[in-house]
């Protein structure tokens, strides 16, 4: 039995963090109400962040793309911001599930749950994503490519939360690509997201292949082949066999799904 | 517990109940409103799909306490005054049903669809009821009947 609570400021927000020690924070609820379901965790307190305000903003700045922790995956979807350098983030938010969930799932709650095969975790990899959080005591922004620390482990401390994920600035193109068993019910097998900078840069991110996500910065396109690349890339990856594949299947699908990557992003250069 | 207020099919509710349970509880055990199935209660199935604030969700992957002041729509609300709607009209004539138990989620998924876009291509209507399994029809009947909506009944 958990109390349920709502706070609808950052200030009282910050209260529970503090005087509730044993608190879990909800966001969409689509891992957590399963883990409270499963007894895999037993809070004596549930925290909704999706009462306060500020988190449920999307925002593009001259600088950066922010996304508040209680925004919806269909929320980014609809946002009209998913393009260009960004595109990577759309096609991870399709791929994610089905409506039914994506209208409840948050990318704040997909980064916190830290599955190595969370679909958006490749896409905010190659983007160098950070989320910003706050503590009892004040709040840090942690980039994603520290944030990750095992499988469903992370950085975050028990009395932080986060309250927003940013996206610098970027151009050039990025895709995701994800290999599942069945459309709209499956975690990736493998994912592989790729961003191809306007001068040729490559940085290559994947899922499921290893104990977190795995970001491979940088590829130079000017000078490598893409067998050198592709190479490069699969020494880079760590996949094991598990329920959802076995070691040499991921192994294949990496590279599959890296050079399908490429062929998506590479249309754009000149 | 708490008390919580939430709309449902039109009707003002006030609930007084544990903070601990899924809006699918709450629908089912406390208002009893058993239409809304628990399938597999981990968000795989779709038998819980209620219409939430607009949107079709799980009713099992959300808290009760969640739902306070909500605005939900169950099946039990889509027949008016005890005639079936067009849609659900549409699911028995295309055979779109065998045991059942999926229907209520496949109306209710259905239902948003076509709020939402009134003519949709089959590829919309796919991919919106992706979320809702069905062990009996083999899929294709479930999507003639909505096509047949979309193609102008309701
Ligand atoms: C049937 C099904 C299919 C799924 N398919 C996919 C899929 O295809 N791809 C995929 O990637 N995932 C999938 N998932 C997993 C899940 O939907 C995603 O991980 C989703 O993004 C989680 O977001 P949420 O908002 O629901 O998180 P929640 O369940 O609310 O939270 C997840 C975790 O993060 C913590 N948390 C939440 N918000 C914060 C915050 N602001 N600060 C700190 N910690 C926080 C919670 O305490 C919890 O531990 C699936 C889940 C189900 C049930
Ligand atoms: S009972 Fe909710 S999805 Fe199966
Ligand atoms: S009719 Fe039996 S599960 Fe769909």
């Amino acid at each position: 039995m958990y109390a349920f609570l709502a706070p609808k400021t950052l200030e009282d927000a910050r209260g529970f963090l503090e005087s509730r020690p044993n608190l879990k924070l909800l966001a969409g609820g689509t891992d957590l109400i399963i883990g409270l379901r499963e007894g895999l965790v037993t809070p004596d307190a549930v925290m909704d962040v999706k009462q306060i305000p500020a988190l449920t903003q999307i925002r593009q700045t001259e600088d950066v793309l922010e996304i508040g922790a209680a925004v919806t995956v269909d929320e980014m979807l609809r946002s009209g911001y998913l393009s260009g350098p960004y595109h990577a983030l759309y096609e991870a938010g399709e791929e994610l599930a089905n409506i039914l969930l994506r209208n409840r799932a948050t990318l704040a709650g997909n980064i916190c749950n830290a599955s190595p095969g969370g679909d958006m975790l490749p896409a905010c990899l190659v983007l160098d994503a950070w989320v910003e959080t706050i503590r009892p005591d004040g709040g840090r922004r942690i980039p994603l490519r520290e944030f990750f620390m095992g499988p469903k482990r992370h950085v975050l401390a028990s009395d932080e939360m986060v309250v927003k994920t940013v996206f610098p600035r970027a151009a050039g193109k990025s895709a995701y690509r994800k290999k599942k068993r069945i459309r709209g019910h499956d975690l990736a097998q493998v994912g592989v997201a790729g961003l191809l900078g306007a001068d040729g840069a490559l940085t290559l991110a994947f899922g499921a292949c290893g104990p977190t996500p795995i970001c491979l910065d940088v590829f130079d396109t000017n000078t490598q082949s893409r067998a050198e690349i592709l190479d490069a890339a699969m020494n880079g990856i760590a996949p094991i066999g598990d329920v959802r594949a076995s070691k040499e299947h991921r192994q294949e699908m990496a590279r599959y799904l890296t050079e399908a990557v490429l062929d998506a992003i590479e249309e754009v250069r000149v | 517990m708490k008390a919580i207020q939430l709309t449902v099919n039109g009707g003002a509710y006030k609930v007084f109940c544990p903070e601990d349970i899924t809006l699918l509880t709450l629908l089912r055990e406390h208002l009893h409103l058993t239409g809304t199935k628990e399938g597999c209660a981990a968000g795989e199935c779709g038998a819980c799909t209620v219409i939430y604030n607009g949107k079709p969700i799980n009713a099992c992957m959300v808290l009760a306490m969640e739902a306070d002041g909500a605005v939900i729509e169950t099946i039990e609300g889509e027949a008016k005054d005890g005639v079936l709607s067009p849609l659900q009209q549409a699911f028995i004539d295309c055979h779109a049903l065998q045991c059942g138990f999926c229907t209520p989620g496949m109306i209710m998924s259905a239902r948003a669809l076509l709020d939402e876009n009134p003519t949709p291509t089959r590829d919309e209507i796919v991919h919106a009821m992706e979320g809702n399994l069905c062990r009996c029809t083999g899929y294709e009947p479930i999507i003639r009947a909505i096509e047949q909506i979309a193609g102008g009944a309701q």
